[in-house]
């Protein structure tokens, strides 16, 4: 168990003086301020409306999309997995029978409202047939009334991947 | 010495720089803040499409507070105090400008006279009285609000200044016995000389000592950072002005600035030469209207051509074709190369006539009144710049730099000086 001696500073006459460590500050907000002003352009601030963020990765939880099988058709099997694993209850699902022998069961309504919506992924999670996802890299959501934010199961499957995987990579 | 046009174009500067200069005041505090820390500040307000580097964003903000509904709390018992107080904040920081002289250069019927708005020889002492004045509005308002928080805001405040009062009083004086005048005029008058031959009579240079606690003290008397323990946020919210909204809170608001930019003039005048350029005094410019309107003719052009080429370069978003900025940009264009071209033509003319004594000495006052403002505005910048340089003192600290470092200091100069004085016979 040694003793660690640490070095006490503002001592000596240049530091009590304290108009060189002002000075020197100075100089260095100062450097900031000439390299911002010379070239406004290289100040990393992203101009939010006029310049679309860049760094949205596939990982970004954005708003939610439905996938589809290599036939085209819903990949989602109505198994409730998603709303019973939301902690915000924003899923909304009416399970119907699937009639065209790919599936035995589909949902017939599927809505999730955003208004409610946390964007925790825990329905991505739960999702055992990877048909809902969240990567369509969209942040920003507009509508004029509250029912706007309701996304339907039509929406939900006409909304694109952003990020170039398209279908559901269940089975 | 006085005369009647003086005090009229004193008016018209002195509402400009204190009045007029809020807005600029602080757009520019929030774009240094921003520049200063690698961010890009207000720059989105615009009217059709003109966002004039952001300076929009302050009208907008001021016409806001304007129109902001007047609340007043219910527990405020003497509501003619809790108004009275930021009127009193902000008219003492707006008279303060009154003795501040513009220009010894304007010729009238009388002679050569002053452009001051007061035609007061008690220059030094308007500012120290009315300075003091304005901590009454602070403890008044602390008092009224019936707020804890605004109690202690306006204690400290108050103690700040009283502290750093005497060291400034002490610091005048040794300006004083320097200049051997109260007038500030006088001193400026002074400053117009040489030291040593070669370096310009500022005080700064004569007394360096002096301007430094000056320049501290008056940091201080504005409750400016670092010495803005009075609103310190983090411990007593706003300060004095916590219970304070819409065009009275505005009041306090603009009252800063004014102050800054009072102190400033009163900075510029009593160290860094007044009016004066370096070298050059009153007579100078008198005597030689046309090198001085042809040197303006010259240092017109890569100033605004300067001005154009900056804009051109940075109203731009990188990577992005924005229609809106290559609209202002070309139109500022324009403008700003029609009052080059009409400037400079303006200016031949002039050089070609016969320079008659009155058109010489309204050259020489513009002059001077462009150095004096564009002085007060690069001190301005020093205010800002140190604000978002350095944080905020603690209590104890302020009052330990007030009285045990800069008092003696101040005290010393004050004797130092009287003894050389007299040792110099002067």
């Amino acid at each position: 168990m040694g003793i660690k001696t640490v070095e006490r500073y503002g001592g000596t006459l240049k530091e009590k003086l304290y108009l060189p460590a002002i000075a020197a500050g100075m100089m260095t907000t100062f450097k900031h301020f000439a390299k911002n002003i010379s070239d406004t352009t290289q100040v990393p601030t992203t101009q939010y409306p006029l310049e679309q963020p860049s760094d949205i990765t596939d990982r970004y939880r954005g708003q939610h999309r439905l996938t589809k099988r290599e036939d085209d058709s819903i990949a989602c099997v109505a198994c409730f997995m998603c709303a019973t694993a939301c902690p915000a209850d924003c899923i909304f699902i009416e399970a119907t029978e699937r009639k065209d022998g790919v599936d035995e069961k589909m949902p017939k309504k599927f809505s999730i409202d955003l208004l409610e919506c946390i964007y925790c992924g825990y329905c991505v999670e739960a999702c055992p047939c990877d048909a809902i996802r969240m990567d369509t890299g969209i942040f920003s959501i507009i509508g004029n009334n509250r029912e706007d934010f309701v996304i339907t199961k039509e929406k939900l499957l006409a909304t694109p991947g952003a990020f170039g995987k398209e279908n559901s990579r269940a089975r | 010495m006085f005369s009647v046009s003086g005090v009229l174009i004193a008016l018209v500067i002195t509402s400009l720089l204190s009045l007029g200069s809020v807005p600029i005041l602080v757009w520019m505090e929030r774009r240094v803040a921003a520049f200063i820390q690698d961010r890009l500040g207000p720059n989105r307000s615009h009217i059709f499409g003109f966002r004039i580097g952001g300076l929009v964003q302050s009208f907008a903000d001021m016409l806001k507070l304007v129109v902001k509904e007047e609340f007043y709390p219910k527990h405020i018992k003497f509501k003619f105090y809790y108004l009275l107080a930021p009127a009193i904040v902000f008219g003492a920081s707006y008279l303060t400008f009154a003795v501040i002289p513009y220009s010894n250069t304007l010729l009238t019927d009388k002679g050569l006279s002053v452009v001051q708005l007061l035609p007061t020889e008690l220059g030094v002492l308007w500012f120290v009285g009315l300075a003091g004045l304005s901590i009454y509005g602070i403890i008044l308002a602390g008092w009224s609000s019936h707020n804890k928080y605004g109690i202690l805001g306006s204690l400290r405040a108050t103690a700040q200044v009283i502290s750093y009062e005497v060291s400034m009083g002490l610091v005048i004086v040794s300006m004083l016995l320097t200049y051997g005048t109260i007038y500030l005029n006088g001193m400026v008058d002074v400053q117009g000389g040489l030291v040593f031959g070669f370096l310009p009579a500022w005080g700064i240079i004569i007394q360096p000592l002096a301007g430094i606690i000056f320049i501290i003290t008056a940091f201080a008397e504005t409750n400016r950072a670092p010495f803005d323990v009075a609103e310190g946020e983090s411990e007593i919210v706003a300060g004095y002005h916590t219970e304070y909204s819409a065009m009275k809170f505005a009041l306090f608001f603009m009252g800063e600035y004014v102050a800054m930019a009072a102190s400033s003039a009163l900075i510029v005048t009593m160290f860094f030469g007044g009016y004066h350029l370096p070298w050059l005094d009153s007579a100078a410019l008198l005597d030689n209207p046309k090198i001085l309107l042809g040197s303006i003719g010259v240092i017109l052009v890569p100033l605004l051509g300067g001005m154009i080429y900056w804009m051109r370069k940075n109203n731009r978003i990188k990577g992005i074709n924005e229609p809106q900025h290559a609209r202002e940009t070309k139109v500022l264009t324009i403008i700003l190369a029609i009052t080059l071209v009409v400037s400079e033509l303006g200016i031949l003319s002039l050089l070609n006539a016969d320079m008659s004594p009155q058109v010489a000495s309204y050259i020489a006052t513009t002059t001077q009144v462009l150095t004096i403002v564009a002085k007060i505005f690069m001190m301005n910048f020093v205010f800002i710049w140190v604000r978002w340089t350095l944080p905020r003192f603690r209590y104890d600290q302020i009052q330990s730099l007030g009285w045990n470092i800069l008092l003696p200091l101040a005290i010393a100069n004050v004797i130092i000086t009287a003894i050389v004085i007299v040792m110099l016979g002067v």
